[in-house]
């Protein structure tokens, strides 16, 4: 096996203790309706032993009710399919403490968000959004999430799944994984410069460029895994890394902390700079925007 | 630039991201962050060779509405439509910490502040997303402010107005609805995936993006607000989204929840709601939704004044 592209269900079992996932339950809660958001698996399994819930999609399905959905995109009913689980990680782990929150595995390989009609009617932008939340609540909380990239992480999908994690780790381009917002050639042709200049150019400076060791030196990667049978305990020891600096606050994983790790690795020193100088900036003129202040 | 008085009856639609910035809160009272004098162009641009803003065409700031601290963000769709970059993008995170630490401070340091002493922010959209020159950077800046809205939960309200020309769409379009309020004008647009792309993915027989009626009714303010994707639609002037700010920044930051859409299980289960009757109905109009709402006619209510609209219309109740 040298690519896990379109293999989500698969990547599951190679990530987790073999044979644990248990489809359709997180908590208390089970999806019990098998055509509800079929391009989203969801469900409870063991790692090294340890509870941990775990959201994939699943590339053979198509949705029915929603037929933009189908290859692993995230439509409307996928999204809050995958926000459910996240609320229902929340709720099932709201009375430990927050050092023993269960993990959450996200197994990446999604081409895009649902593009059609009857999405923009009814707000694809809600479903995505509202995942992005409750990953956001639920990593703030305490629990440990780690996005797993295996094949597509594509833009707005990488962005609904996979972004909001404490770190990232993904397989290496051998495995035919992709991290982009565009492929360069659609870069080029939009933003009208050639290839051969983006490719020269994207050597030294990784902002436009596709693949998982540009994002990693954006910070938007944390480690490369360069082999699929090492996925399991990279896995475990980032889980392990995130528990423990979460000991420390909520700033130094997820999306502040891969801010901090792009100017670490010199792919985006000018975040830094410009937020700084903006709080300076504030600083010198706060008090007149304090209560009683004139 | 403008008089601020002048400024007030000025089209939004038509009016640059400082003219609203400077608008939307009280005459004197704005303080530009990281502005033009600055100079933080993007290094990315400067790069492939192409033209800089000195303020990255987005402008950050703080003023004041009343007594209520307004922390804005205005994006300037002139300049690359109003695409998020590394600077522009640090900008927004930038200017959602200082709001949520100045937030801190007062609950820590001033017990007896009012509702209205408590700050809010301000997002005026006008964007597509990323953009794509340093796409890398401004997809992870959209990450970063949606953690930022997480973090601000409970502590200061986040108000979108949409209202300008490139609408908001791509990443930006999740990121708004993620926010606490938002209003917009019958020309604000809001979505994810732009006219032109839906029909470059999909075909023109899905949606043909040239039909800016179509286009309108699909992603406008009037839809949006018969779906509930808005809570107010206001007229196109500065004044009138002024004034909807007005009226947000005195209310306390628990009264907010009850505006979103989305960021809890319930909001979740109610919007499932909406997606199970899409799946019903599979519309192939926004108009077949408006008749499902209650309104008889859609057509005449899509072009009624505004005023008669907002008195008129049966909004989706899920």
């Amino acid at each position: 096996m040298d690519t896990l592209l379109g293999q989500g269900r698969a990547a599951i079992d190679l990530i987790c203790d073999p044979e644990t996932f248990n489809e359709n339950k997180v908590g208390a809660k089970s999806f019990d309706d098998p055509d509800f958001g079929p391009g989203a698996v969801v469900g409870t399994a063991k790692l090294d032993g340890q509870t941990v819930t775990v959201i994939a999609s699943d590339a053979d399905a198509f949705n029915e009710k929603f037929p933009v959905v189908y290859a692993g995109i995230i439509g409307m009913e996928e999204g809050y399919k995958m926000a459910q689980a996240v609320y229902a990680t929340l709720e099932a782990d709201k009375a430990e403490a927050k050092e023993n929150k269960r993990a959450i595995v996200l197994v990446v390989d999604t081409p895009g968000n649902g593009p059609g009609k009857v999405e923009e009617i009814f707000g694809m932008n809600k479903a995505t959004g509202a995942y992005q939340l409750a990953l956001a609540e639920a990593r703030l909380a305490g629990h440990p999430i780690i996005a797993m990239v295996i094949g597509r992480a594509i833009s707005g999908a990488f962005l609904c799944h996979g972004l909001q994690a404490d770190h990232i780790l993904s397989l290496d381009s051998d495995f035919g994984t992709m991290i982009h917002v565009m492929p360069l050639t659609s870069i080029s042709r939009i933003i009208k410069k050639d290839m051969e200049t983006l490719e020269k150019l994207a050597e030294g400076n990784p902002v436009f460029a596709a693949g998982p060791r540009f994002f990693s030196r954006l910070g938007g990667v944390e480690e490369i895994v360069t082999k699929i049978e090492d996925m399991h305990g990279a896995v475990s020891r980032h889980i392990a890394e995130v528990r423990d600096a979460k000991k420390r606050g909520t700033e130094t994983t997820g999306p502040v902390g891969r801010g901090s790790l792009g100017a670490e690795r010199g792919g985006r020193v000018v975040r830094p700079e410009v937020i700084k100088l903006l709080e300076s900036e504030f600083a010198a003129v706060a008090s007149k925007y304090l209560p009683g202040a004139n | 630039m403008s008089k601020w008085s002048t400024l007030q009856s000025r089209s939004f639609l038509e009016s640059s991201a400082r003219e609203r910035a400077l608008g939307l809160v009280d005459e004197g009272t704005f303080t530009e962050f990281v502005g033009p004098f600055d100079r933080r162009t993007s290094p990315h641009l400067e790069v492939l060779g192409e033209a800089v803003e000195f303020d990255d065409g987005i402008v950050t700031g703080v003023g004041k509405v009343g007594k209520t601290p307004v922390f804005v963000i205005s994006q300037e769709g002139r300049f690359i439509g109003g695409a998020v970059g590394e600077v522009g993008g640090a900008k927004m995170v930038g200017t959602l910490k200082a709001a949520i630490a100045f937030a801190d401070k007062i609950a820590a340091e001033f017990p007896n502040a009012t509702d209205e002493e408590k700050p809010v922010v301000v997002i005026s959209f006008e964007t597509g997303g990323v953009r794509l020159h340093e796409a890398n950077a401004g997809l992870l800046a959209h990450a970063e402010v949606m953690d930022q809205f997480q973090r601000a939960r409970g502590k200061v309200p986040v108000i979108t107005l949409i209202g300008s020309k490139v609408g908001c769409f791509g990443g930006m379009g999740f990121v708004a609805a993620a926010t606490d309020a938002i209003v917009m004008s019958e020309f604000g647009r809001l979505g994810l995936t732009g006219p032109e792309v839906i029909e470059q993915e999909m075909g023109k027989d899905e949606f043909d993006s040239a039909d800016r009626a179509l286009v309108y009714r699909t992603t406008g303010g009037r839809h949006k607000y018969v779906m509930g994707d808005c809570n107010a639609i206001v007229d196109d002037t500065i004044a009138a989204f002024r004034a909807e700010v007005v009226k947000l920044a005195k209310l306390p930051v628990s009264a907010f929840e009850a505006m979103r859409r989305i960021g809890s299980e319930a909001l979740v289960a109610k919007q499932l709601k909406g997606v199970a009757l899409a799946a019903e109905m599979q519309p192939k109009d926004a108009r077949d939704v408006w008749k499902h709402a209650g309104n008889a006619d859609p057509i005449a209510l899509a072009n009624v004044p505004l005023d008669e609209f907002r008195s008129t219309v049966k909004r989706l109740a899920l």
